[in-house]
């Protein structure tokens, strides 16, 4: 009796399936010749995106800093919002790379993960924005590895990423750490004297408020 | 003097009066004090803040908004992700593409506009809170087929929703501790009614998908999916 419950289950089982309604188009096969990139450079990509991920986090959190009502500061809040926006951007950037060249068919859902970002609270202005800085130059520094990656292939030298990454990505790469250091510069001028005033002003500045 | 008045301003501190003159009195003290070292008043004016309503000193509203933060920015980027699949040359549905970038979109700025909510009510934000709502989720995962993938969108976007209400009603137990009416009316204003829409449309949208994808005998299935990411695109 067991025998033949257990056959008859057997056979549902495979019968299920085909009466289960199908709900998306089986995949078809085209020619992949013209999917070129190669597993170091895609990995090193793949880790970029992550990194600029974790870069918008730890904006986020500065800009959670600066918003607070004993900090108070709207000025370097915005600049660090925007910041994280834009590194998400950035992220998104890469990402539309990879597919314009044949990529993420498989393993998108491991692509990003997100953590906390590591610290929450700085000092002042000054310090959020050496460590601005310090992040920045981290990021300039990792996608010249990722150059190199999709350079040094002995296979495939991969021209047009390392053309996009150096002409677009270390571009703006080199004129924000411009940017931030300018900043940096000018606050620290300030507050040699004139602590509490100069990152007031400043903070004001920020936000487009000339005083 | 000092004593006295340190007295009554520890009492008031204790008693937990509302609207009490308590910046006031810590300036007062301060302004009074003859240390005149930086540190010193550094850490002064402790209560001159922006907390009011006995704000994250009762319940769970101000952990929660903290949470739900972090939801909205973790299902950004997982929907970041869903787009991303979805423009890969082999699935290639831009329409559906083009819907889950701009969830992505929306939950990332609705991060950002609950941590400056947070911040405005006098807390600060923590990006490891979770809701103390047992949630049942498993991994989240972007290589689904259409249909799944819009399924996974409706619920999400429930989850959301769901959260808002719970939010909402913490924050208005009309207790003396547990009422917070600007909470409420910010969960009803930016997000409540919006959430409802989405909702309903992507509740539509499964329901003309599931249409094509059954009707004729599953015959128009290919077609069916094409232009309904084609007409995605028009109306995303």
């Amino acid at each position: 009796m067991k025998a033949i419950l257990f056959a008859l289950a057997g056979l549902l089982a495979v019968c299920l399936p085909a009466s289960a309604t199908q709900c998306h188009v089986n995949p078809v096969t085209i020619p992949k010749e013209w999917v070129t990139m190669h597993r170091n450079c895609r990995m090193s990509m793949r880790q970029q995106i992550q990194m600029e991920v974790a870069a918008s986090l730890q904006y986020l959190a500065m800009g959670a800093h600066f918003s607070k009502d004993i900090v108070n500061r709207p000025g370097f809040a915005k600049m660090f919002f925007d910041a994280a926006s834009e590194e998400r951007e950035h992220a998104m950037k890469l990402i539309e790379y990879l597919l314009m060249r044949g990529e993420l068919t498989t393993d998108v859902t491991t692509l990003l993960q997100v953590r906390a970002p590591e610290r929450k609270t700085w000092e002042g202005g000054v310090e959020a924005l050496e460590h601005a800085l310090l992040m920045e130059s981290a990021v300039t520094k990792s996608i010249r590895n990722v150059i190199k990656a999709c350079e040094d292939d002995s296979e495939f030298n991969d021209y047009h990423l390392v053309d996009y990454l150096t002409g677009d990505f270390l571009d703006e790469q080199y004129k924000g750490q411009r940017d931030i250091a300018g900043k940096a510069s000018t606050l620290k001028k300030l507050l040699d004297r004139h602590g509490a005033l100069g990152e007031f002003i400043f903070d004001k500045k920020l936000i487009g408020i000339d005083i | 003097m000092k004593v006295i008045i340190l007295a009554v301003s520890c009492l008031l501190a204790v008693s937990g009066a509302l609207a009490a003159d308590t910046c006031y009195q810590d300036v007062s003290l301060d302004c009074g004090q003859a240390s005149n070292s930086l540190a010193f008043r550094r850490r002064s004016l402790p209560r001159c803040n922006a907390v009011y309503g006995e704000y994250g000193r009762h319940g769970n509203v101000a952990t929660e908004l903290q949470a739900y933060a972090n939801l909205h920015l973790e299902r950004s980027y997982e929907y970041l992700l869903s787009a991303a699949y979805f423009n890969n040359y082999q699935t290639n549905r831009l329409g559906f593409s083009k819907l889950f970038k701009k969830l992505s979109d929306e939950a990332w700025e609705k991060t950002i506009d609950i941590i400056k909510h947070v911040t405005m009510r006098g807390d600060e934000m923590n990006f490891d809170q979770r809701s103390t709502l047992k949630v049942e989720r498993k991994n989240y995962t972007v290589e689904l087929h259409e249909l799944e993938a819009l399924a996974k969108a409706l619920d999400t976007q429930k989850e959301i929703a769901e959260r808002a209400f719970y939010i909402h009603r913490e924050a208005t137990r009309n207790s003396q501790h547990l009422h917070d009416p600007e909470i409420a009316q910010y969960l009803e204003e930016e997000f409540i009614e919006d959430q409802s829409k989405k909702i309903r449309e992507l509740a539509g949208h499964t329901t003309d998908l599931k249409k094509f994808i059954t009707s004729n005998n599953g015959q128009d299935l290919s077609l069916g999916l094409y232009l309904f990411d084609e007409y995605l695109q028009k109306v995303v």
